[in-house]
């Protein structure tokens, strides 16, 4: 038979539209098909590439609110079961070894362990130090924003604009420090973290026409500063949308955050 | 070195609560629309969204890189249990199958047309299943979005049964190699 009817199967068989019967018949193929396997990989991954290039859009927020309690609540998860039945069945394993070679199995096997252990330290203390070298460069960022605020905040021609909630997060908040010729800063809080793939963009909105005003992520409390750079003339309103990573020309997604006119 | 998404599920799979919280942030707005999309009723969806990264978490640890990214292993999930809810809708109520024309236009916009109906909407037109031919394109949401079987697809389109596994087959190839670009 030639390979030609498992490339048709195999289409069918990524989008679960094979009937019963063809499809037992095909993963009995599929075990055995590394071509098969490949295709149906590829498949699935451009399925899925499908689906993430749709817009987004922020799910109830109680789900994840449920899911974390269950999470919390997950005593004993999987990993952890799993984690026990192999630390026994090595205990068993090196128990039989050592009735046969003495001691001497034994002795390797917790080597092994220690040097298992001394290898994870080692991992953690440089996950560690790569983990304080990001955030000392945020606190910098940080700080040289907080800077930039203040010293819009000293000239009397700075206003500051707040901005609502809007559209999936009602319950967002911005600031945003203007000065007309030195431009500005926009501070954000309580917005969820972009999907992968998309970023929150910033737009100055001048007689019904949005400029844009560059494109920032939230930290993983919500927040964020982001400047506004000047030279856009008097602006009537600030709004920010969710929009893919790169950024827009014109606004497409849902705008998240809006200054009321 | 993984992407962010494996390193997620890898500390998921230690146990790490925060990873998962932060792979929920990450995957859950993208997943929602499909589920959405399919099952047609925002409780059901959140039912189905909340058991798809639920089985996440308790799997983590079977996850493996070298069978596909992250993103396929939840996407593929997600789509397999909003197909598995709207079937087992259909047989609870025995009612006549929902017409589908109906899933592949989405949710109409005169019910609501909130951010995740309009979403569901532009996919259909837009993106890389909007670049296949309309017939391709045709078979390929019938079985993603509707949950039919290439035989029931046959028979809906009133097309032989040939046509349709050669058009899913051409569809899909023509999708893999627009993400190969």
């Amino acid at each position: 038979m030639s390979h030609e009817t498992f490339d048709d199967q195999v289409a069918a068989y990524a989008l679960d539209a094979l009937d019963a019967g063809e499809r037992a018949a095909f993963e009995a193929h599929l075990a055995g098909c590394t071509r098969c396997e490949s295709t149906l990989r590829e498949s699935r991954e451009a399925l899925a590439a499908v689906v993430l290039e749709g817009p987004a859009a922020v799910p109830p927020p109680d789900v994840k609110a449920a899911l974390m309690r269950r999470v919390a609540g997950d005593a004993t998860p999987v990993h952890r079961r799993t984690d026990t039945r192999r630390l026994w069945l090595r205990g068993v394993l090196v128990a039989a070894a050592a009735m046969v070679v003495g001691g001497f199995l034994t002795g390797m096997f917790v080597a092994a362990r220690y040097e298992a252990e001394l290898g994870r330290v080692a991992r953690e203390t440089s996950r560690l130090r790569e983990d304080l070298a990001r955030q000392e460069a945020a606190l910098q960022t940080r700080v040289a924003a907080y800077q930039a605020i203040v010293d819009l905040l000293r000239d009397p021609a700075t206003r500051v604009i707040a901005m609502r909630g809007a559209g999936p997060s009602p319950t967002a908040e911005g600031r945003v420090v203007w000065h007309e010729t030195a431009g500005g800063q926009v501070l954000v809080a309580k917005l969820p973290p972009a999907p992968a793939g998309k970023a929150y963009e910033m737009w100055t909105i001048a007689g019904g026409k949005p400029t844009a005003a560059g494109v920032f992520q939230v930290d993983e409390s919500g927040q964020a500063i982001h400047r506004v750079p000047p030279g856009r003339g008097p602006v009537d309103v600030f709004a920010i949308t969710l929009e893919p990573a790169p950024g827009v020309p014109a606004p497409t997604g849902p705008i998240v955050l809006a200054s009321t006119k | 070195m993984g992407t962010m998404g494996e390193e997620l599920v890898r500390r998921m799979a230690a146990g790490d609560g925060d990873a998962f919280a932060r792979f929920y942030d990450r995957y859950s707005p993208l997943v929602y629309p499909l589920i959405l999309r399919i099952v047609r009723d925002r409780t059901d969806a959140a039912d189905v969204l909340q058991d798809v990264f639920w089985e996440t978490w308790r799997s983590a640890t079977t996850y493996d890189p070298a069978r596909g990214t992250p993103e396929a292993w939840v996407v593929t999930r997600a789509r397999t249990r909003a197909i598995d809810r709207v079937r087992s809708v259909r047989r609870r109520s025995e009612t006549f199958v929902a017409p589908l024309d109906e899933a592949i236009a989405a949710a109409p916009s005169e019910t609501g047309g909130d951010a995740a109906d309009r979403a569901s909407d532009r996919s259909v037109v837009t993106g890389a299943l909007g670049r296949l031919p309309g017939p391709q394109r045709e078979v390929l949401e019938l079985a993603y979005y509707g949950g039919l079987t290439q035989t029931e697809i046959a028979e809906r389109i009133k097309q032989p049964l040939g046509t349709v596994k050669t058009r899913m087959r051409l569809g899909l190839e023509r999708l893999r190699e627009m993400m190969k670009r």
